[in-house]
């Protein structure tokens, strides 16, 4: 972890929360009734983390990631996964062309993968093989083909997204994949009033145009505040408890945490903790993260990364479920006080 | 950081120190008075000490609480700790956390008010094991010494009514009342009693004990009832033995001379010396030729007696003094020891001794009179008369006489008085209680002025 080199004063802070909110209003504008995935989604981009998006056809998940990238002004591509697509679909490949000597040669066609902010659209349809093709632009921002590496275009972001209920023909994501996603997020059906508005005001559907966007220059101006938003040691110790007790042999590890989990969360779990408390740390105006910033953050961080046994199948218990109990359940500083004695909320003098 | 805040933490903080130290004093204090309880009981089931000590142990409570608090204090979550639980429980968002790593003061406006956190304990378990050691360690110092003992299965403390039995075992083995292998079997019997002595079955040793100091006590009695026999006969054998030896060298004629040896041998032998518990030597040879006395021999006899007086007096004094015979005896025994002047006597016996049919009657009576001179026939005595002066009576309470006051006058009338039929009972003197026959054996009180009626009433034609 690295430590801000000074704690950012409100002068310093409130460009980078003025960036925060025109995004997030124009956010909040385009796309009707998710105000909270929005933050998490652009907490997501703040950390410079992936996100999987999670839900049933035509809720706007591609018109979110569309958003986002018209915000940024950032290039956008989308992939749709199919189970017949190949590696080189993504990744890209290298044709035969003739030069302009007459001499052929292979010359690297770049894939979509080749963007800023890149949408797999429908990510579990395609084939394990082709899903590993992400492993590594997921992880190391490049793509190495033919003992060629090739960095991908800063920032990248992958944004993908998957229909939960049509599982026929469908690839479950390996664990390797799917841990290397930031968040997980569940899109949620909007209530009628969304609805209605959506029926109102968008003629067929149509967003409407960003009237403000952001430039490289701004986003490098947040990336830079979100280095020096602090995290306390004691809120970096509860990242870490948190996350040690997500695992069945933890120390402290909830009673249904050691009957459903098989495995815990990854260390790459707790980083990306750390860094999306930050990013909502900002998000709210506050030069520190905090015991809040964790725990709204930790069940998009985790509920994907627990993976469970049949036991907790065959009892209808999710990941959701079991990292609220366990949030619920872990007391954030430690404070290691008698039983008989508790520390009640302050009350205002 | 904003300096409400600062103090507010520091407020926190203390407080919450001194409620886990005084919480932390209370449990040791209550685990202090259990154990303190459990030594209290346990020394009291050994028979150790008195209870001051014991309740000087309480006290201890004092330097255990304040160590307990010392150590609740070393022990204490650390201060950044709890920064970040006032952080946390303010709502402050971690930049109450972040002091830690620089001055926060920017941020003061943008952070909820400082509120004092709210402690709560929930001391009802704690308090109330509290009272409940303090009732333990307080029931063990009050708890009555009955119990106690019944706790101790195995001890009964007799040890000091053993030795007194064994000291008074020994003084009548001296004094040759009880025979040498009966007081070895006591000795025995009480060793035993002493070791099996049973705090559980503690009237089996005291029944036998009380059986042994009455036996004891039973022989010392009758030595010592023995003992006031024998005196009183030594001591009328020693007056009359004096006597007769202050008479002869008066001039005491020969025939008087030895009728009264006679008698003084006569008493000698019914006093039946050697018999008994008590065995008194007197000299064989002087008692069988006691008619022929002649002084040397009476000093020799006197000599005797008083030897045999005096030991009496001692025996009398040690069973006195070990309360084997209570001071009454031991008062007339002295009492009984004591000569009168027998130069009366002497006298007596010198100008009409030979007038006198007993002489042992008459040492027997000698110095006996008494403030009411005795009966009439009583035999004379030669003494002065007792003094009244100083003698005190018995005071006896007399029933209240009838007073005329109390008196209720039922009627006047001319006829006979009507005699009721219920029993009449008298209520005082030696006819208390008895009830009258028909009326007959009851008494009418007759007034003065009636007593010409009633003459009247009864009068008979001559």
């Amino acid at each position: 972890m690295t430590e801000p080199s000074a704690i950012l004063t409100p002068e310093e802070m409130e460009p980078a929360v003025g960036l925060v909110r025109k995004v997030l209003d124009q956010l909040d504008r385009i796309l009707l009734g998710r105000k909270e995935l929005h933050r998490l989604v652009f907490i997501g981009i703040l950390s410079k983390g992936h996100v999987l998006l999670e839900g049933l056809p035509g809720l706007g998940k591609t018109a979110l990631v569309r958003t986002v990238g018209q915000i940024l002004r950032l290039q956008f591509k989308r992939i749709q996964f199919t189970p017949d697509l190949m590696p080189g679909d993504v990744l890209g490949t290298h044709i035969l062309q003739e030069t302009g000597s007459g001499q052929r040669e292979l010359v690297f066609q770049p894939g979509p993968v080749f963007t800023n902010l890149l949408l797999a659209d429908e990510i579990n349809r395609a084939s394990p093989k082709t899903q590993s093709a992400l492993l590594e632009t997921m992880q190391e921002n490049s793509v190495t083909l033919l003992g060629t590496t090739r960095p991908l275009p800063q920032p990248f972001f992958v944004l993908a997204s998957q229909n939960p209920i049509e599982l026929e023909g469908t690839y479950p994501l390996p664990e390797a994949q799917i841990d290397r996603f930031l968040f997980r997020l569940l899109f949620d059906q909007v209530d009628a009033e969304v609805l209605d508005r959506i029926i109102s005001e968008r003629r067929r559907g149509e967003l409407p145009a960003a009237d403000w966007q952001m430039g490289p220059a701004e986003l490098e101006q947040l990336y830079r505040t979100m280095d020096r938003i602090y995290l306390p040691r004691p809120v970096a110790r509860y990242i870490a408890r948190l996350v040690s007790a997500t695992h069945p042999g933890g120390a402290e590890a909830i009673e249904a945490v050691t009957r459903y989990v098989s495995y815990g969360a990854s260390p790459r779990a707790a980083i990306a903790i750390a860094e999306a408390a930050r990013g909502h740390a900002l998000i709210h105006g506050r030069p520190s993260a905090g015991f809040e910033d964790v725990q709204a953050v930790a069940q998009p961080v985790l509920n994907h990364r627990l993976i469970l046994n049949y036991q907790a199948r065959f009892d209808r218990i999710s990941a959701t479920q079991l990292v609220r109990d366990l949030i619920g359940r872990l007391d954030e500083t430690g404070l290691k006080l008698p039983g008989d004695v508790r520390v009640g909320t302050a009350m205002k003098s | 950081m904003n300096d409400s805040h600062a103090r507010c933490l520091r407020a926190f903080v203390r407080r919450l120190s001194a409620l886990l130290m005084f919480r932390g004093a209370v449990r040791w204090a209550a685990a202090w008075f259990y154990l303190w309880g459990v030594v209290v009981l346990a020394a009291r089931v050994a028979g150790a000490g008195g209870a001051s000590w014991l309740v000087l142990g309480l006290l201890g409570s004092i330097p255990v609480a304040v160590i307990a608090a010392g150590v609740v204090w070393r022990r204490q979550p650390a201060f950044n700790t709890l920064r970040a639980e006032y952080d946390r429980l303010n709502g402050c968002g971690g930049v109450v956390m972040s002091e830690e790593w620089g001055d926060m003061a920017a941020w003061q406006s943008r952070i909820p008010m400082p509120a004092l956190p709210r402690l709560q304990w929930r001391s009802a378990g704690a308090m109330g094991s509290l009272g409940l050691s303090a009732l333990f360690v307080a029931g063990a110092l009050l708890l009555p010494e009955r119990l106690t003992m019944v706790a101790d299965g195995g001890r009964l403390e007799v040890g000091q009514l053993v030795e007194e039995l064994r000291a008074e075992v020994k003084i009548l083995e001296e004094e040759q009342l009880l025979e040498e292998e009966k007081a070895a079997e006591l000795e025995e019997q009480l060793e035993r009693l002493k070791e099996e002595s049973s705090g559980l079955d503690p009237n089996r040793t005291w029944e036998a004990l009380d059986h042994l100091q009455q036996a004891n006590s039973d022989l010392a009695r009758q030595a010592g009832e023995e003992a006031l026999a024998k005196m009183s006969a030594l001591t009328r054998s020693e007056v009359l033995t004096s006597a007769l030896q202050a008479a002869a060298e008066a001039g005491l004629g020969e025939e008087t001379a030895t009728r009264a040896a006679r008698d003084l041998a006569g008493m000698l032998e019914a006093a039946k010396f050697e018999e008994g518990l008590i065995d008194l030597e007197l000299p064989e040879d002087l008692l069988s030729e006691l008619e022929g006395l002649d002084q040397e021999s009476m000093a020799r006899l006197l000599k005797s007696i008083q030897f045999n007086k005096e030991r009496l007096g001692k025996l009398a004094g040690k069973l006195a003094q070990l309360k084997l015979i209570d001071a009454e005896l031991l008062a007339a025994c002295e009492k009984a020891g004591k000569c009168p002047n027998t130069e009366g006597l002497a006298a007596f016996l010198c100008e009409s001794g030979g007038d006198c049919d007993s002489f042992s009657a008459l040492a027997a009576s000698y110095g006996r009179g008494g403030i009411n001179r005795g009966r009439g026939d009583a035999p004379m005595a030669w003494t002065d008369p007792s003094a009244e002066e100083g003698a005190k009576f018995k005071e006896e309470i007399l029933p209240p006489a009838m007073r005329w006051s109390d008196a209720q006058l039922m009627g006047v009338s001319r006829a006979a008085p009507d005699q009721s039929g219920d029993d009449v009972v008298v209520e005082h003197g030696a006819l208390a209680g008895a009830r009258g026959a028909g009326g007959a054996a009851h008494s009418q009180t007759v007034l003065p002025r009636h007593q010409m009626a009633v003459r009247q009433f009864f009068a008979r034609e001559e």
